[in-house]
């Protein structure tokens, strides 16, 4: 029989160099792309320009924004989703369709998504005419090109990833919590709010943190819906490396979103280990 | 309970959210006029055939389906030694090599993607079939390695010791104790792995060119010059084929996570 060591270099050895080939070295070449000059100099001045200029602060700005907003409204639509179909929904049957139409967008390519929104927030699309019709608005609203309408698609694609952790986080608390919680007296909203709610924030805290990373590093949503007249920060690195081919500057603004976004899943972990306790 | 019809409704409406885009893509792909309008004018399958007939969306699809099903094969020769090493032996790096696998999963593949052109700039790999797939095989393998994992148990670890003493050979004992335990992960993790290479854009699009496309590519290419109907055509194919892979790995796995309350 060949020895342990043996084994696990025979195991480990293909991945391990495919990994370190097409994964990390690629990642180490941006990284140094970043911090050095077309002459090959190390040079902070990508990183400068990225951070201490006005156009990238309005770009960084727009970035964050939609990523907070789409986490909020993710969380506050996500909750009840969740609750409803863990704690309400008592046919089996139809739950499952439920969470077949929650994981079916996961399954369908953010182009695709993205395109029905196109469709529907258009001036002649179904939401503009129900806004009419319902006499909401007077005119058409104008959703493509505005942080509105990138808004709309991008809660539509991040809303499930909240649906399943906060789903995840409630089917595991244990209801003798709230049993207990009730015969001390406890009416339901009561118990809601000290027992379940706090037991159930980990969950939320890590799937929002999740979305949020998602959201600032989404382009093909931002980039369909902004009709050209949104930037948000992917969309400036894709014209870096596909048009104007300044890697330098480029690799700059990837390894920020990089080093955001690695913060953001480090902190996520952070608080489910947290809520794991 | 009020409260509680109030919720009801509420998440009804969040559910028909999610849902409208997906029936407003398969409604306008059946209008009868040549742009695209929901709810449809008339009701025909032209488009589908203009698609059927289109040489562009036909060899993207080609590219597309290869793409994913070689990434899938390299994915899982790639994942199950790792996932067997990590699971069964103790030895320096495994901390290391289970996150470095498993790492692009949470990466924007939009970095990704830039990171392997210049990378491949350097290397002379761009623009083509292979670009496209070692970039493919290092996003998917993490699903595959993630659904197998779990599925090495250590009770099982006796079993294969035990195959082994009986005088089975490694290979066998894989093949008739370790593969059939595993399968189910295996089963699923591939079609997660062929369904995230095949509807991928971020990674992709820095390596397409118009000879060698994928359908997602192509689509968001076409979108945002044009929108006409054969592109709801294409894009209603593909979520009719994601409703059946949901469906295939429900039925499989199956996929009714929220039903284990604690305390019952």
């Amino acid at each position: 029989m060949k020895s342990a060591p043996a084994v696990v270099a025979g195991l480990v050895a293909l991945p391990t160099a495919f990994f370190l080939a097409f994964f990390l070295v690629p990642l180490a070449v941006v990284a140094l792309a970043s911090l050095t000059s077309g002459e090959g100099d190390v040079t902070f001045t990508h990183y400068a320009r990225v951070l201490f200029d006005s156009y990238h602060w309005s770009i960084l700005g727009v970035t964050f924004r939609l990523g907070l907003y789409t986490t909020v409204i993710c969380l506050v639509l996500g909750y009840p989703l969740a609750w409803y179909l863990v704690r309400m929904v008592e046919w089996r049957l139809w739950r499952r369709v439920c969470v077949i139409l929650i994981i079916l967008p996961l399954f369908t390519s953010n182009i695709v998504r993205s395109f029905g929104w196109m469709i529907l927030l258009g001036r002649r699309g179904l939401v503009n005419s129900w806004l009419v019709d319902f006499g909401l608005v007077d005119r058409p609203v104008r959703f493509i090109g505005t942080e509105t309408g990138i808004l709309i698609g991008l809660v539509y694609i991040l809303l499930p990833f909240v649906v399943l952790t906060i789903g995840n986080a409630l089917a595991k608390i244990d209801v003798s919590y709230e049993q207990a919680s009730a015969d001390l007296g406890a009416g339901a909203m009561s118990t809601f709010w000290h027992v379940t709610l706090p037991l159930s924030i980990p969950g939320a805290v890590s799937g929002a943190i999740l979305v949020f990373a998602l959201a600032v590093s989404a382009y093909v949503t931002p980039a369909l819906l902004s009709g050209g007249q949104v930037t948000v920060l992917p969309m400036l690195i894709f014209q870096q490396y596909s048009s104007v081919f300044d890697f330098h500057y480029g690799g700059a603004l990837a390894i920020t979103l990089l080093a955001f976004t690695l913060a953001m899943i480090g902190l996520a972990s952070l608080v489910g280990r947290m809520g794991a306790r | 309970m009020m409260a509680s019809w109030s919720l009801r409704i509420l998440a009804l409406l969040i559910l028909s959210y999610l849902a409208l885009p997906l029936i407003v893509i398969i409604g306008a792909s059946l209008t009868t006029t040549s742009f695209l309008t929901f709810p449809p004018r008339g009701l025909t399958f032209d488009w589908y055939e203009v698609v059927l007939t289109n040489s562009a969306y036909l060899s993207a699809f080609a590219t597309s389906a290869w793409l994913a099903l070689w990434a899938t094969v390299i994915a899982v020769l790639l994942a199950v030694p790792a996932a067997l090493a990590i699971a069964r032996y103790e030895f320096p790096g495994r901390a290391f090599l289970s996150s470095l696998l498993l790492s692009s999963l949470v990466l924007p593949h939009l970095v990704l993607g830039a990171a392997l052109l210049q990378f491949g700039s350097m290397i002379g790999l761009t623009r083509n079939f292979t670009a496209l797939l070692v970039g493919h095989v290092v996003i998917v393998t993490p699903y595959v390695l993630r659904t197998v994992l779990p599925l090495l148990s250590a009770d099982q670890k006796t079993l294969e010791d035990a195959s082994c003493d009986l005088g089975a050979s490694g290979l066998a004992t894989f093949r008739y104790v370790t593969l059939p335990q595993i399968r189910p992960g295996l089963l699923s993790g591939s079609l997660f792995a062929f369904i995230t290479s095949f509807i991928n854009v971020e990674l992709s699009i820095f390596n397409t060119t118009s000879e060698i496309n994928t359908i997602p590519v192509l689509l968001f290419t076409y979108v945002e010059y044009s929108i006409d109907p054969t592109i709801a055509a294409v894009s209603a194919a593909t979520i009719v084929a994601a409703v059946i892979a949901v469906v295939v790995i429900d039925l499989v796995v199956g996929l009714d996570f929220f039903s284990d309350r604690g305390g019952r």
